[in-house]
């Protein structure tokens, strides 16, 4: 059934077009990632100190709690902070190097809360917070860009009504458009396009009765980013 | 809804007496538009990136086989599914197969006007698989048995206290008066239905042929969920939606966020490419991208509408339409409304069933001033118009086409003329007289001219045209200047 489909749409597509005499194509064909990435990755370090400015900016307009912390003692500080203040008893958790390093897991745990594990849906939907790391951040829109991967399950940024995020400064990028000359460049380098990425802008909202914003319909209710 | 003719006419007269609607029309797209005036000013090359939009979308349509080729292979390379379905029966039946391959018996949807295009919704009833709307104004307008009325904010003209009164009926829970409060309820009821459900279907903002990634924008996280927490993602997605490279991305967002709602960025964007991999811990084991035509192709064949299939669905057009902030969504009697609406709903369904719809618009060109991909609105209504007309001139309608011919000639001659304008001036204001109100209009004529008096008043002919009266107009003004 499909595959004859496949014929006759694939026949009235280019019966269709066959009045096209040149088909439009746009410039330039090929470009060369790896060097655009190069270009873009010197101006960042060089602009670092105001892309995170802007990014705190951005990301604040749109209901997302930043935090900066000079070093790893500060940024474990902030999370005990949160922990107390909300009340947490239980979180799930991204096992990324830098996670690893910071010891967050073990930190949390001696605080007396509970770890869940990451290989259940139900169970990432009953924790109190979701800790990840962002893979990127946008200093336009105050947007971060979380690659899903081995240890970096979706449902941990999605599923818990708190979400907590650790940005590096070095992952700042300007625009959209730098962030797609990295990505794309990461594509070609490795050949593997991930099989989510997720762009987060603020907490989950809608707008869908009375245009009254509301946060939290789906997603978390409340997103929390700490600089480090 | 879907096989039934479009009423406008009727429809929107209906609508026009509707005091809340009118009200809620106004206040949402007031709101869009100012938030896409703010957005789109803050990128200061907005008018060539829409250029830059519009070339890539013409090279997708008019490359269209080789890249709809291109996307299947990069799917199937990432471990996805390809279905190809040339109508809206064959997509219900391949989405519907593919559940009960997966003996799934609840689905959750994300929103997707390709879905309510195929009245995906009745065929899993139907098929006894139970299906749940996740977006909260889709879920809202599900739970009343109604359709979307906006692209964007479905449930727009719906008002608090309907809501508070449907869910309390619907979901048995108290009767909350505060928005806040009603999403929480929508949220725990959603929530379960999202770890209980089998598949998820979802729609698509953008497809990437070169690596075979779906593109999904939102605010609330439904979309997420869906393409997720079930074992099975189905992607419902138009030939047309393609865009042809993974960089090609960070333009189509920038355009899409701040045209839609006027958001620099939308809350959430998820780019899925295939199903979950081995070494990932979460997401969807299966990945199903069924490619819908339903009438697409045949829109590839004239010139003059081919653009049509250029649109990235963002709302624009309709927030900014004089005659679509009047009538609302479901004047247009079908999936899409506004004046993209006007020119698709003619062509997907066939123009004889939408024959109104071209003819739903003042020409003034504002949707064409908005789109984020420049669609030239007026050119393709006209066009529209032109087939309209030529059906009907093929049948009985000669005699009437002679006579509108001839009263154009004559018109022509009058216009060109300056005495005969003015003795033409001068009888009509005579003749007017048994039509005279003391309110200065003429607001009910004879027929053919009641066609006109019965919607809106036409200002009474002056005894003095303005053009005489301008020479003393013009010295008091002048008079008046040499006072100050």
């Amino acid at each position: 059934m499909s595959k004859r489909s496949r014929e006759e749409i694939l026949h009235r597509v280019r019966k269709g077009l066959a009045t096209v005499k040149t088909p439009a194509l746009v410039p330039p064909d090929s470009r060369d990632f790896s060097k655009e990435a190069k270009a873009v990755i010197k101006s960042l370090r060089n602009n670092q100190d105001n892309l995170v400015e802007r990014f705190v900016t951005e990301a604040q307009n749109v209901n997302t709690s930043v935090m900066r912390a000079k070093d790893s003692k500060k940024l474990i500080q902030s999370i005990l902070r949160l922990v107390k203040e909300k009340s947490l008893k239980s979180f799930a958790l991204w096992d990324t190097a830098y996670i690893k390093e910071l010891g967050i897991k073990e930190r949390l745990k001696e605080e007396g809360l509970k770890v869940v594990t990451v290989k259940n849906k139900n169970r990432i939907a009953k924790a109190d917070l979701g800790i990840t790391e962002a893979d990127y951040a946008i200093a336009d829109t105050g947007t971060l860009v979380l690659l899903t991967d081995k240890d970096r399950p979706r449902g941990v940024s999605l599923l818990p009504p708190i979400h907590l995020a650790i940005l590096r400064p070095e992952n700042m990028v300007s625009n959209i458009r730098d962030l797609f000359i990295l990505l794309k460049d990461r594509i070609d380098t490795s050949g593997d396009v991930k099989s989510c990425m997720t762009f987060i802008t603020g907490p989950s909202r809608t707008a869908d009765i009375e245009l009254n914003l509301t946060l939290g319909v789906h997603g978390p209710k409340e997103l929390y980013v700490i600089i480090s | 809804m879907s096989f039934e003719k479009v009423a406008f006419e009727k429809d929107s007269s209906r609508a026009l007496k509707d005091k809340k609607l009118r009200k809620a029309l106004v206040s949402v797209t007031d709101r869009f538009r100012a938030a896409r005036e703010r957005a789109s000013a803050q990128v200061g090359d907005w008018n060539e990136l829409r250029t830059r939009g519009r070339e890539i979308k013409k090279e997708t349509i008019e490359n269209l086989d080789k890249y709809l080729i291109m996307l299947e292979e990069s799917v199937k390379r990432a471990g996805g599914e390809v279905h190809w379905a040339g109508d809206a029966a064959e997509a219900c039946e391949t989405i519907i197969g593919i559940a009960r391959d997966g003996e799934v018996s609840s689905v959750v949807k994300s929103k997707s006007m390709a879905t309510e295009e195929i009245e995906l919704n009745s065929a899993f009833e139907r098929a006894g698989i139970k299906v749940v709307e996740t977006d909260l104004g889709e879920y809202i307008i599900q739970l009343a048995g109604e359709h979307p009325s906006h692209i964007i904010a479905p449930a727009i003209h719906k008002t608090k206290d309907d809501i508070s009164l449907l869910f309390s009926e619907k979901l048995g829970i108290p009767y909350y008066a505060e928005p806040e409060e009603l999403t929480k309820a929508a949220r725990e009821r959603l929530r379960s239905e999202f770890l209980s459900a089998g598949m998820g279907v979802s729609g698509a903002n953008f497809a990437v042929a070169e690596t075979g990634t779906i593109v999904i924008v939102e605010n609330e996280g439904n979309a997420r969920l869906t393409t997720t927490v079930p074992k099975i993602h189905v992607a419902l997605v138009g030939i047309e939606k393609l865009v042809p490279r993974y960089q090609d991305l960070s333009l189509f967002l920038t355009l899409l966020a701040r045209s839609a709602t006027g958001q620099k960025s939308s809350t959430y964007v998820s780019f899925t490419t295939g199903p979950k991999r081995d070494t990932d811990t979460d997401g969807p084991k299966e990945f199903h991208l069924v490619l819908l035509d339903n009438g697409r192709s045949a829109i590839l064949s004239s010139e003059e509408t081919r653009e049509s299939l250029y649109c990235i669905r963002c709302g624009a057009c309709l927030n900014n339409c004089p005659v679509y902030r009047q009538v609302g969504g479901h004047s247009y009697g079908w999936v899409y409304s506004g004046p993209i609406g006007a020119i698709i709903n003619p062509q997907l369904m066939g123009i004889d069933k939408a024959p109104e719809l071209p003819f739903a618009s003042s020409l003034c060109g504002a949707c064409r001033d908005v789109c984020p991909v420049k669609i030239d609105f007026p050119k393709v209504l006209l066009d529209l118009r032109k087939q309209v007309v030529d059906k009907k001139s093929g049948t009985n309608r000669v005699g009437w086409h002679l006579f509108e011919i001839l009263g154009i000639k004559f018109w022509r001659i009058v216009v060109e003329h300056r005495s005969l304008y003015e003795a033409a001036n001068k009888i009509a204001y005579y003749l007017q007289t048994p039509w005279k109100k003391g309110n200065g209009n003429l607001d009910s004529l004879p027929y053919p001219l009641s066609r006109w008096t019965n919607e809106r008043d036409f200002p009474q002919i002056a005894k003095k045209p303005f053009h005489k009266r301008w020479i003393r107009i013009k010295r008091e003004l002048g008079e008046g200047k040499n006072k100050t």
